[in-house]
Order: C-alpha cells, then structure tokens, then sequence
C-alpha cells in the first residue's frame, strides 16, 4: 500500500471518533441554538420567526452594552493578570523540589474549590459591615476608603474580576509548566553557552519555544472570560441591577428568568460572534509578533 | 510493528462509541420526563412525579413523607418521584417544556410560571379533582386559587401561603431603646434614626436575589397608598400605569427608608440566610420578611426565638390602602399534565389529592410553614415565633405580592428598580421601566 | 555576560556581594510566594473549619475555629444527600469522560498538528467554535436531541456531551505542546517500520504526558463539578451525579449553610487527590519520554 494511502487512512480514522462525536453533541446543539435566536419563543409553545429582530433588541438593550463591557473588563484583566502570573509561577516553579510542589499545589487549589465557596469567601472579603478588607482598611487608618465593595457600581466589576483571576490561574499555571517541561535540557545548555541568561534568555529562547502554547493559552482566556457565569452568580448574581452582569448570566436571565428563550440564543450566538472576533485580532497580533 | 494491531484500537474505541449510544438506545424507559401513555405493561400504571422538596427542612421532609405514604399504599401504581434541587428547578422544567416532555404531575409556582405552561398548552385544570372534594375545596382562603385559574378553571391547589411581608422585630432591642412598635410612617421613620445612633442596623435585608425587596418590603408598602383596585388595573394596563403619581410616591417611601440607612449598606450583595442571621444575632432591630424566614428560623433555639416578635408594617396616613395587612398569596402548587388520560388521571388525581388535601395541609402547618388553608394548628409542634405569626394572619387582610401579578419581564424591571433605587436613582425613572415593560409584555 | 555560569572568584568582594544579594533575593521570593500560597490555601481551611459548625457558630464567627466540633454536618450531608452512590456515578462518568477525552483529543490533534489535507482548517475551525458558547445554551437542543435517539438517563448522556465540550481545549493544548516537539524524531521512527499508529501510540503518547495530564486535570475538574448537564439529561435516582447532592441544602429563600459546607467538604477530596496524582505526571512526563526520543 503507498505511504500516502496509508497515511490518509490514519487520518481518517483518528480524526474521525473525535469529530463525530463532537458534531453531533457540541456542533449540533450550537447550531440548533443559532436557528432558535431567530425566533420569539418563551422556551414552549409556539414560536414566531422574526429574523434579526433578537439581535434588533439586543443592540439596543443596555444591559447588553454593560455586560459586553464587563466582560471586556474580564478579558483584559484575565490576559495582563492571568497569563503573565502564571508564566512567572511556571517559571519560578519548574524544578521539582518540594517547596516548589508546595506553591504549584496552592496556586492550583482555588480551581479545585466549589465557585460557591470561593464566592462565599469573597463575598465575606468585600462585605460591608465585618468584611476582612474594610476592617484592614480601617486598622491601617483609612477609613474613608471603606466601601460596600459588591454594591458600588463604579467598583464592583473590578472587585468581581480579582477573585475570578485569581482561581483561574492555576490552568494556565500548569499549562505553561506542561510547556516548560518540554523544553529539553540540551537547549537550556546551548543557551547558556550562548551567554543567554534572565531576560534575554526569556525572550530570546523560552518564549518563542512556548509561543504556541501561549497564543493557546490567550484564546483560552478569551473563550472562559466571555463565558464567565460561575463566580458571579454567586458573588453579586449579575446585580446590583444589572452592574455586574455578564453576557452569560445575561443570556440564562433571558432564558430561564425572564422566559425569551430565542432572545436568550441570540445572546448566546453574539457571544459566539464577539469571540471568534477577539480570537481572530488575537491571531493576527501574535502572527506579526513571532515572525 | 503491525499497524494493523493499532488501527482496530481505533476501531475499538469507535465501536465503544457506538455501544454507548446503543445502550442509550436499549433503555426500556424514554428518557423524558413523561411516561407511556398506556402504563399497559403489567397492569401497573406509571406516573412520575417533579418537586423541589429536595432539601432538610421540616416541610421538606413532611411532603416527602405524603409521597411515600402514597407510594406505599397505591402499590398499583408505580410512582416515579423526583426531588430536584430548588436551585435548578425552573431551569429543569423550562428544559422539558421546550421539548414537550412534561412530567404528569409537577410543582408550579401560581402566577406566571403556571400561567406559562397553560398558554402553551402543556397543563391541564384540576377542576374536576376539586369539584368531586368540595369540602375540602371550599377550607381553602379566600385567594388559594386566584394564581392558578385561568378562564374560570383551576390548574392547582396551593401548598403553601407565600406571606411575604411580616415585619419582625426584636422586642429586646426595642426595649433597651425605648422604641416603641411602629404604627405610622413616621414612629418608623423614629425607630430607625434611633437605632441608627445606637449602631444597630435598624432593618436587616439581604436583597442578592434582587426579589427580596421587592416582594417583602414593596408589595405591602405600595399596597397602603394606591390599594389594591389601582394594582390591578395598573397590571391588566387598564385605567392605571405604573407611573402614575401614587405609585411614584409609594416608590419615594422605600427611598426615604434607603437615604435615612434603614438598610446596611452591603444589603444588595447579602443573601436572604446572611440577613436573618444578622437580625436574629440581635445585630439588627427588624426585619421586613415573609413567612419563609418562620421556616429558616425553626431550628434556632427557643430562647433566641423568644424575644422576637412579628407585626405588620406601619400605617402610612392618606394612603388608599387598608394599613391591617400583608403582601401574600398562593405559594405552588401540583399540576397535571396535557398528556395523562383515562386511569392514570385518576391515579394522579389521587396522587395530588394525597400530598395536598387536608391532611397534607395540617401537616404542612404543623412543619413551622403557612398553607393556604383553614387548619389548626398543635402550638406545641411548632415554634413560639411560627404560633405568633399564625395567629397573626388570621386577623390581617391579604393584599397581592408583586411579582406574582407582573409578567416576568415587569417583575425583572421592578426588583432591579429597587437595587438601583438602594444605589440611588430616582423613584420615578424606576416606575418608567417598570411601566414599559408591563405594557411591553402585553402587546408584545 | 558569562557571569552566571562562571562561579564567582572565591573569596572576591563583588562575588560575595552578589551571592548575598541573590541569597536575599531568592528568600524574599520564597516568602512572598510562601503568603500568596497561604492566601489560595485558606478557603479550603475555611471550608472544612465551616464544614465543622453549628449554622449559629458559621455566622457568628465566620473566621475562627468552630466554637465547638460538630462531625454530625458531613454524616446527614453524606446520608441526606445519598452522596456515596452520587460519587461512584460521578466517578464512573468522570473517569470514562476524561478517558475518552485524552484518546480522542490526543488522536485529532496528532493529525491536526501534523498532516496537511484538504479541509483542515476546517475541522480545526470547528472545533475552535466548541469552545465560545456557553453551555446553557445548548441544554434544551441536547435535551431533545438525546431525547429523540433515546439516551437520557444513561451515564452515555453526561460522558459524550462533556467529552464533546472538552475536546478543543484537549486539542489545542496537545497542539500547542507538540508544536514544540521536533518532527525529526518521529520521521526516523517511522524510517524505522513504525507506523502512524506505531508511532502515535508508542512515542507521541508517551511524549504528550505532561500536555495530556494538564488535559486530564482540567477535564476532570470540569466534569466533577458539572451542574448544568448533571441536572438536565439524569432523571434516575440512581444515576444522579454529585454537584446535585451539594444543591440540596438551598431552597432559595434560604441556604442550610453548614450541611452545604458539609457536603462540599466530601466532594473536594477527591478533586485534591486527582490533582496531586496528575500534578506529579506533569512532573515526570518529560524525562520518561525523552529518553524513548
């Protein structure tokens, strides 16, 4: 048998287990969720097709507005915090010692947390009248600074984003030591002949052996930001009216609350769109970068 | 190495694939949530069963308790009973709506969420079930059924009075700062500056789920300046709108209680829990709450329970509204599916008349929670505080919670409406939002 | 510039200086990482001091140790929230989907990372998309999809969903991992009468090791604490998985916060265990495949 038959045969059957079991229970739904945000549809009964009028509704909702917004609020913080604190733990961190396994196991522990507790512990952090962060505040003699941190619309989606930061990450912690790890020791040597140390040894030699996984772990951060529900569901439930929604929390309100199954869609499909957006201006920045 | 060995590895794991969804197939039972209309396979008739008496509490466990004494005495019938979390319930109904695959009998909430499933088609009424007990039809409260009847047939029969504006207090404190009880707006109005000065939290409330406010604190406060005749009119968009100056000014009462701090400041971003632990640890002096906090309550010692007490809300002079009263209405209830016919109806039938007829409600009461229903209660099978507020409601009139007449979308605009007037916007902006929705929702 | 690799002459002051400053240096950071890991460390303190409280005692004294041990919150927790059959369901389903994940996702993005053929953008596109939507939407579409082929209320109906929504982050981070593993090695054991299967699961699998327990991790983690599906596509008692068990103690117009705490302590151990064994296949990956390189 030639060697391209044989080695289009394996690509049909690797590829194939994967792909059908994905378009039948990830890409099927997705579409079929698309198909419903052209319909006016309270989730039963009957449904009327009004096309684009969802996306009409929507554009010219502002609670949309507020929650595309804090969302972007999320990808910023989740790429300038998330990523650069992870690649320095991984940095830090790749020698196995136990110290070592001490800190990565830490850092990791707020993902394996229910969101519930972590909520709970914030919410206990930021509150208002016993919350740890008011009374530090005051300790340290800065009282005017107090604040009801949850409820103070110009605050609270910062206030929100920090601890949905910091429990994420350990993903991207352990993706970056994943990476690292596979940088063998003979380039770590060459490098060193070369007189690479520190900084120049980063950026010259690290980064561009781990520039795939980074790009990886930046389009990660946009997908989870802009499907960010958990944590604020818990701290603050999207509120107080409205300040801290987010497009998913928008789009299950809609769904399950409020019963505007296709306008809910619809939301779910904008997100979809805004995603592949980030992603796509993502690709293009770091295209230019590493060539 | 022979590639072959690795190709059926990937054969394999395909055909495990493929085994998978044929074990799904296998299944004997459809997946959903409704079972085969003939129930003929062994003479048995199946019904399934969906309620949220998921959790510890005593009423949980007391509805549960009727459902398997049902399941046990009715061996004929095989009872399919699922208690699903409070949390995701209306998610996991919604999801089985949209797919037409509604369990044959299920809890609903009176009002809108019943109301849905009766325009879409997916209930049918219990008139009949209530027509052949009417001694146990006519125990029920003036109201039971005005959440559940749609062109003059009844759809459920309400487990539960949602009370939801009794105003606690904690007499302790009351007396310590000389307060006396508020009757007027303005002895409030008092009582909250007092303890203010005295670092108290003068009314503990814990509005995260933005209903909170709305449901406790507006519903009753509204009531006492437009009356009841006004909100009905203003929720049927007939003669009445949401703007209109009363409901403005009924809106400007709950401001002022906001800018003298009635409230704590963090009252936006604590859950209701969080509040009535602050009220009963004696951090605050009152609590503006529905019957639901009788039943979070019942496991506090006696003595904490004993010094507070429970009232109504404050007067408020030249209102519409009768002062004597509170916000509530029928709480859920079990409804029937479209699609149960012939015997099983009379087994489901049975079913709901066993977990909500009289019995039931006597037992429901005895669990420290408010029915719908004319029953006695043994004071001593429930708590100091769930005695008082019973005996409480028996003289005070009943006046519309709501949430539980507004579409969901109105009901969504009022509850944010109150979060953004605690943040500080303007009550009439609020009554526009409020007023645009209502209209929205019925002339879509 | 050679510095760092040339010891410091003994004994010159420069030398010394430099060493000492590293030295503090080098404490400094392991002090502060050493709070920050205390930080990311307490809530689960806190959840199991929470898990040992009176409802009173958790509101009254939410930070310090419980006024008075109370093991009675995981007992009725395990018992009320029939948590023993909901973790052997969860872990059943669990380890079949992560499994499932790691053969699927390693086998696609083997090809896709290294053959070029008509349509790979394509599939690559696609499961990009997989990623960008948020679940809840696609509840009511599987819930009747499943409903119609018949396969709610099986283990099938949670484990191919969420192998489904795990797959393109399973792909991309193997992608990601091996395209930083020279094509070279694989081009002289192919010379060597392997073929692709030979190769893949002889040498790509070890190789992937760290990416693939990065993979199982998250994928775990996700899989264990589901709620959304768990809730939807399982009616069976027996079937039920264990997010559904912490929900129990909340009945939205209260929460019983000590048996919820209770109940979350028992879930998180497995999490913490699974994490430590994955953690140290990260660890040990690299060397274990680089020798067979």
């Amino acid at each position: 048998m030639p060697a391209s038959l044989r080695s289009n045969r394996f690509i049909l059957i690797a590829l194939l287990p994967a792909l059908i079991v994905f378009v039948l229970f990830a890409v099927l739904p997705i579409l079929w969720s698309i198909y419903y945000g052209f319909f006016q549809w309270k989730g039963m009964g009957d449904a009327k097709f009004i096309g684009l009028g969802n996306y009409r509704d929507m554009l010219q909702d502002p609670v949309f507005w507020r929650a595309l917004r804090n969302n972007l609020i999320l990808v910023v913080s989740a790429i300038v915090g998330q990523i650069p604190i992870a690649l320095a733990g991984a940095l830090l961190l790749t020698a196995n010692t136990w110290f070592n396994r001490l800190i990565r196991s830490a850092l990791f522990m707020p993902m394996v947390l229910s969101t519930v507790v972590i909520g709970m512990i914030w919410g206990y952090i930021y509150n208002y009248q016993f919350g740890l962060l008011n009374q530090a505040l005051t300790l340290i003699g800065l009282e005017s600074w107090t604040q009801a941190w949850l409820s103070n619309p110009k605050l609270n989606m910062y206030a929100v984003s920090i601890p949905i930061n910091w429990s994420n990450i350990g993903p991207y912690l352990i993706i970056f030591i994943a990476a690292l790890q596979n940088i063998s020791s003979e380039i770590h040597d060459a490098a060193a002949i070369d007189g690479a140390t520190g900084w120049r040894k980063l950026v010259s030699v690290t980064l561009p052996m781990i520039w795939g996984t980074v790009v990886v772990t930046i389009v990660l951060c946009i997908a989870g930001s802009l499907k960010a529900f958990d944590h604020v569901i818990v701290m603050t439930g999207g509120g107080p009216a409205k300040s801290t929604e987010l497009l998913a929390t928008y789009m299950y309100n809609s769904t399950f609350a409020v019963y505007r199954y296709g306008y809910g869609s619809a939301v779910s499909t904008m997100i979809l769109l805004i995603s592949l957006l980030l992603i796509g201006i993502n690709m293009a920045v770091t295209r230019r970068k590493s060539s | 190495m022979n590639k072959n060995r690795f190709g059926k590895t990937a054969l394999a794991s395909l055909a495990a694939m493929a085994l998978l969804s044929a074990c799904g197939n296998g299944a004997e039972e459809n997946g959903g949530a409704s079972t085969n209309d003939s129930g003929a396979g062994g003479g048995k008739v199946k019904l399934t069963l969906w309620h949220n008496f998921a959790g510890d509490d005593a009423r949980a466990k007391t509805v549960r308790a009727k459902i398997d004494e049902f399941a046990a005495a009715h061996p004929e019938i095989e009872l399919d009973a699922q208690a699903i979390p409070v949390d995701g319930y209306r998610q996991r109904l919604s999801t089985v709506a949209a797919a037409d695959e509604m369990p044959d009998v299920f809890l609903s909430y009176a009002g809108s969420h019943i109301k849905g499933f009766q325009e879409s088609g997916l209930v049918q009424p219990i008139q009949e079930l209530l027509d052949a007990k009417p001694e146990w039809k006519d125990s029920f409260l003036p109201g039971a059924f005005d959440g559940s009847t749609f062109d003059g047939a009844t759809y459920t029969a309400p487990l539960a009075m949602s009370a939801t504006s009794f105003l606690y207090y904690n007499a302790e404190l009351f007396q310590q700062h000389n307060v006396a009880v508020p009757k007027t707006w303005d002895e409030l109005m008092a009582a909250v500056d007092t303890f203010n000065k005295a670092g108290i939290t003068p009314i503990a409330l814990g509005n995260k789920a933005p209903w909170v406010a709305q449901s406790t604190i507006l519903g009753s406060l509204a009531d006492r300046v437009t009356g009841t005749d006004w909100f009905k009119k203003a929720v049927a968009q007939d003669g009445a709108a949401f703007t209109d100056a009363p409901f403005v000014e009924a809106l400007g009462y709950f401001k002022q209680l906001v800018d003298a701090d009635a409230f704590d400041k963090g009252a936006n971003t604590i859950d209701n829990t969080q509040a009535e632990q602050v009220f009963i640890q004696g951090k605050a002096a009152m609590m503006v709450s529905g019957a639901w906090t009788l039943t979070n309550l019942a496991t506090t010692p006696e003595d904490t329970l004993k010094k507070i007490e429970v009232t109504v809300l404050p007067a408020i002079a030249g209102g519409k509204g009768d002062a004597n009263t509170i916000s509530g209405g029928p709480g859920a209830g079990f409804a029937l599916s479209k699609k149960v016919e012939g015997d099983r109806k009379q087994a489901a039938f049975d079913l709901i008349y066993a977990i909500s007829g009289p019995d039931a409600q006597k037992a429901i009461a005895e669990s420290n929670s408010m029915v719908m229903y004319k029953t006695d209660v043994d004071s001593s099978k429930v708590t100091s505080l769930y005695y008082k507020a019973f005996e409480l409601v028996k003289t005070v009139g009943i006046t519309p919670v709501y949430d539980a007449y507004l579409s969901a979308e109105a009901g969504e605009a009022i509850n944010n409406g109150l979060q953004e007037i605690m943040m500080g916007a303007a009550p009439d902006a609020v009554a526009k939002n409020l007023q645009d929705a209502q209209a929205r929702s019925l002339n879509p | 510039m050679k510095t760092t690799i040339a010891p410091p002459a003994a004994g010159s002051a420069g030398g010394e200086r430099s060493r000492l400053r590293r030295l503090i240096g080098g404490g400094a950071l392991k002090l502060v990482l050493l709070l920050y890991a205390a930080g990311t460390l307490y809530p689960l303190y806190w959840l199991f001091i929470s898990a040992m409280k009176t409802n009173e005692d958790f509101f009254a004294h939410p930070y310090s140790l419980p006024s008075e041990w109370v093991f009675t919150n995981i007992s009725r927790a395990w018992d009320l929230g029939n948590m023993g059959r909901a973790m052997l369901n969860s872990a059943i389903v669990t380890s079949v989907s992560v499994a499932l994940t790691l053969l699927l996702g390693t086998l696609a993005a083997y090809v896709l990372s290294r053959f070029q053929f008509r349509l790979h953008k394509l599939a690559l596109g696609i499961f990009v998309i997989g990623m960008l939507v948020p679940i809840h939407s696609t509840l009511v579409p599987l819930f009747i999809f499943m409903n119609k082929i018949g396969m709610l209320d099986t283990y099938g109906a949670l484990i191919l969903p969420y192998t489904a929504f795990e797959l393109p982050i399973a792909i991309f981070i193997v992608i990601a991992y091996l395209s930083s593993i020279p094509r070279e090695i694989e081009e002289a054991a192919l010379i060597d009468g392997n073929g692709w299967w030979g190769v893949f699961f002889r040498m790509i699998l070890p190789l992937c090791k760290p990416a693939l327990a990065t993979v199982a991790i998250l994928a775990f983690l996700r899989f264990w604490n589901d709620f959304a599906f768990a809730l939807v596509f399982i009616n069976s008692q027996a079937l039920k998985t264990l997010p559904l068990s912490l929900s129990l103690f909340s009945d939205g117009y209260g929460t019983d916060y000590s048996l919820t705490m209770g109940a979350m302590a028992i879930a998180v151990l497995p999490t913490i265990i699974a994490y430590l064994i994955f953690q140290e296949q990260i660890m040990k990956g690299m060397t274990a495949g680089a020798v067979k390189g």
